[in-house]
């Protein structure tokens, strides 16, 4: 595994990887202090360090090839962790009012991205990609929003963080139908691998209903091995679903509900939790890596123009969502607000798509997400933090 | 009085409590155990926080909400030891403190020193729960909580900077309920 010795200007795998995390770390604590959230900052600190910047001033640069599976790992520990959270019980309790302002999110965002996508020349391929990242809000930077500037304890808390429980749920569906598509050919070639794909993950999500209450024991009683085991059995299944073209994401995704629905819940999260920042920094700088300045300058209107329509389109639809939650006007809109910063899910895409075979989609596509990643986790976290500002441009003020 | 409960997926739970007329109380306690406390004066208005603690000192302000009665032991400072790390004291505030004329807040005795004022006693007037931006004057009775190396660093901070290894009766660090003189410290439970 190891490189050897390491050639002058030429970095092992272990100091590529430490160097990576350390822009990416050294990035996002310039960055906070602004008040950006992190997440697109470590895909910077990955621009950074990678061939298009460090490589282009003669700085010894990394090489993406070397942190691919560790970079996979992040994608699973992210999913992971969003299984691990997720809740039939709760999503079936919120259904009424979850349902309507869930499908109004997904029926307003998702045809305005994959517009978006036409209007960008991408083609159909290209245009359901451009849906998917314009669609999904970020769990990881909204969540944190919410708690750094006190929301979580308002009313809006509830529709915020239940659309993204069902937007959850449907980038599980998402991602096993993108990642049997971009591998090429035609959607008819496509259909045994989706078939593949989505038998897979039903099996897994089968299995993690049927099995979770077997599933407490074998993954021991000490803390060591319940961290093991639960880090082997996301990786083994994960693994599988790669080889099987599915997505390794969504296979984590079914591990974390199944081990979820055990009581070992809150210790697996507590102890993994680390484990998935670690690695989850490790996939966004690597998202990073792959990113040439140059596509993403070469894309910078088509950013600019997704921004300002699907921008102010979440904040609709979201505000519509909080209305069928019977908040006030200025709660609603608040839903909306918090709603519009695009982050992690929107990458996992990028990512997929460098996997296709017709080079438009390969590069233009994750040049897109992230220019626009990068440009709606700021302007989102902006739309929070100035809210008050905003309500009073409306005309809605607190009593 | 009703409390609500809900969830908040990836974060926690959330209970808010009916304080009369609209206001509420609203206690975010998240999955790592750490608790947020704010105040919503109506229901359209935005929470405004109180404060936060951890797990264990969320537990032990609990147990003192509660009414659980703790015996003070009459040492050179008085100290209470509630299980775990955790222990309350109490400390006269000398002239020349930095606490002495200035706030709670101002003094930014959680940032420094990670123990927290629960109660502040002038002359006979006991502020249970005081705010944070309450002052406090040399002479008055302090009541800490926080770890043995939180309430230390509090009396290294404020009260009495020379203290090298301080030693009370009670207890050395960790000692349990009952450490000392026999005393239940761990009263009320």
């Amino acid at each position: 595994m190891a490189a050897g010795p390491a050639v002058a200007g030429d970095l092992n795998g272990l100091l590529a990887l430490g160097a990576v995390v350390a822009v990416a770390a050294a990035v996002a604590a310039a960055g906070r202090r602004v008040g950006i959230p992190s997440v697109p900052l470590y895909v910077l600190g990955g621009v950074l360090a990678g061939p298009s910047v460090a490589g282009a001033v003669g700085l010894p640069a990394i090489e993406p090839g070397e942190l691919t599976t560790l970079a996979e790992v992040g994608v699973v520990l992210l999913l992971f962790f969003l299984g691990l959270e997720f809740s039939i019980d709760r999503l079936i309790a919120a259904r009424r009012r979850l349902s309507g302002a869930a499908a109004v999110d997904l029926l307003v965002n998702f045809p305005v991205g994959v517009a978006l996508g036409f209007l960008f020349g991408l083609g159909p391929l290209g245009a359901f990609l451009v849906g998917g990242i314009v669609y999904i809000s970020s769990s990881a930077v909204i969540t944190k929003s919410l708690v750094d500037l006190g929301w979580i304890a308002d009313p809006e808390a509830e529709p915020v963080l239940g659309i993204l429980v069902a937007e959850d749920l449907v980038v599980a569906v998402y991602l096993a139908l993108a990642g049997a598509l971009v591998v090429g050919g035609s959607p008819v070639d496509a259909l045994p691998r989706i078939a593949v794909a989505l038998g897979f993950l039903g099996a897994v999500a089968l299995a993690a209903q049927l099995l979770a209450p077997r599933l407490a024991p074998l993954l021991g009683t000490s803390d060591e091995d319940v961290v093991v085991r639960t880090v082997a059995v996301a990786l083994v299944v994960s693994g599988l679903a790669l080889s099987v073209g599915a997505s390794e994401a969504v296979a984590g995704f079914f591990v974390g509900v199944g081990v979820g629905a055990t009581p070992l819940h809150d210790r697996v999260a507590d102890r993994i939790a680390p484990l998935r920042d670690v690695f989850a920094v490790v996939f966004f700088a690597w998202v990073g890596l792959n990113t040439d300045v140059v596509a993403v300058a070469a894309v910078a209107v088509p950013v600019l123009v997704a921004a300002a329509v699907s921008g102010p389109a979440k904040v609709v639809s979201g505000t519509v969502g909080g209305r069928l939650y019977d908040l006030s006007p200025r709660r609603s809109l608040r839903t909306g607000l918090a709603l519009v910063p695009r982050g992690e899910f929107s990458l996992i895409i990028a990512a997929l798509a460098t996997a296709s075979p017709d080079p438009l989609i390969s590069s233009v596509v994750p040049a897109f997400a992230v220019g626009y990643v990068l440009v709606m986790s700021f302007a989102g976290t902006v739309a929070m933090s100035e809210a008050r500002r905003i309500e009073r441009l409306v005309g809605l003020t607190p009593e | 009085m009703t409390v609500y409960e809900s969830d908040l997926p990836g974060v926690g739970k959330k209970h808010e409590i009916e304080l009369g007329g609209e206001e509420r109380l609203v206690v975010v306690t998240h999955n790592t155990g750490k608790r947020e406390v704010y105040r919503r004066a109506d229901a359209d208005a935005d929470a405004e926080k109180l404060f936060e603690l951890s797990d264990g000192l969320a537990r032990t302000v609990g147990t003192v909400l509660e009414g659980a009665y703790f015996q003070p032991v009459a040492t050179e400072n008085i100290d209470t030891v509630l299980g775990g790390d955790a222990l309350i004291e109490w400390y006269e505030v000398p002239e020349g403190s930095e606490l002495a004329g200035e706030t709670i807040a101002a003094a930014d005795v959680r940032q420094r020193t990670g123990a927290s004022i629960i109660a502040v006693e002038h002359d006979d007037e006991v502020t249970p729960n005081p705010d944070p931006g309450a002052g406090v004057r040399a002479g008055d009775t302090v009541v800490v909580i926080g770890s043995r190396a939180e309430v230390d660093a509090f009396n290294d901070a404020f009260i009495d900077p020379d203290a090298v290894g301080r030693s009370t009766d009670l207890g050395d660090a960790g000692g349990g309920p009952g450490a000392g003189d026999g005393d239940d410290a761990d009263g009320g439970r």
